[in-house]
């Protein structure tokens, strides 16, 4: 075993792994909060920032694992494993990480950019998926509200993302792997 | 924030609000006079002006829907949040409530109003 490898990989696993344990319990707070929209499961984006952080941090591969692991996590952790909910998460993380991914190999965009669109791409992906679940057009309709909260969101979680970066000594563990 | 999060951030904006008007077409125009009760194995439709107890079953089990006094909401559901229980009473065109644990959908539509589609 080659000594530095076996190094790198084990700080990655240690700050993967406190991500995702940031990113479950922000979504399990969100869990235990009103529906911002009235479709049962629908989730307001706060685990978000335990995604920006990674992306910022260690690269597009580990927040693509701190958001799929904390959707699981939070599934299991709420009873909801392989039901609707879940698939509704799974969807908004999904396409939540693959824009934000895109939007981070665009220099002229920090991660409040990212996270405004990250938020958007999450609440229009639960609310499709709702959209097949109930075979109608109804939970599209409430795209309107859902993108205007997920601005807000985005934005707040954006700019708490950029004071946790310039506060938390994040940089030391700057993967060279991004 | 940079040039480019202002750009973002105006898209996103943007997409609210001209999503506003388009919803609001396909919701329909004018008086709401239709309950479009959707669930995964029938649809519904009854005048907002009666007074019906729906029982509709969903995917994990049943769902009470109530039409009376011009305005709809759901009784009781079998589902684990119930967040489309407490949702309340819906009353005005375009509005929804939706069970998403069982495939259930209720919609205040008027005269011709329809779903597009319903994919199964």
């Amino acid at each position: 075993m080659h000594p530095t490898r076996s190094y790198a990989d084990a700080r990655t696993i240690a700050l993967t792994a406190m991500l995702v344990a940031v990113g479950a319990i922000l979504g399990l707070l969100e869990s235990a909060v009103v529906p911002p929209l009235p479709v049962p499961g629908i989730r307001i984006g706060l685990a978000n920032l335990a995604v920006v952080l990674a992306l910022t941090v260690g690269g597009r591969v580990m927040a693509l694992r701190v958001s799929l692991l904390r959707v699981l996590i939070v599934a299991v952790a709420t009873g909801a494993l392989g039901g609707p909910g879940m698939l509704m998460a799974l969807a908004g993380a999904s396409a939540s990480w693959a824009t934000m991914a895109v939007l981070s190999m665009n220099t002229s965009i920090s991660p409040i950019g990212w996270s405004v669109a990250g938020a958007a791409m999450h609440i229009l992906a639960q609310l499709a998926v709702a959209s097949l679940l109930t075979g109608t057009m109804t939970p599209l309709f409430l795209a309107p509200i859902g993108l205007a909260l997920a601005t807000i969101c985005g934005l707040c979680i954006g700019y708490s993302a950029r004071l946790l970066i310039s506060r938390l000594p994040l940089e030391q563990m700057v993967m060279d792997s991004r | 924030m940079t040039s480019g999060d202002r750009i973002v951030i105006a898209i996103v904006a943007v997409a609210a609000i001209v999503s506003w008007p388009v919803v609001r077409m396909a919701a329909g125009a004018g008086p709401a006079d239709t309950v479009v009760i959707t669930g995964p194995s029938l649809i519904r439709r009854l005048p907002l002006d009666s007074s019906e107890r729906l029982v509709v079953n969903g995917v994990k089990g049943a769902v009470t829907v109530v039409v009376r006094n011009r305005s709809v909401h759901i009784v009781e559901a079998d589902c684990p949040d119930q967040s489309c229980v407490h949702q309340g009473r819906i009353g005005s065109r375009g509005q929804t409530i939706v069970c998403a644990p069982n495939g259930v959908s209720v919609w205040i539509g008027g005269g011709e109003d329809a779903p597009d589609a319903v994919v199964r």
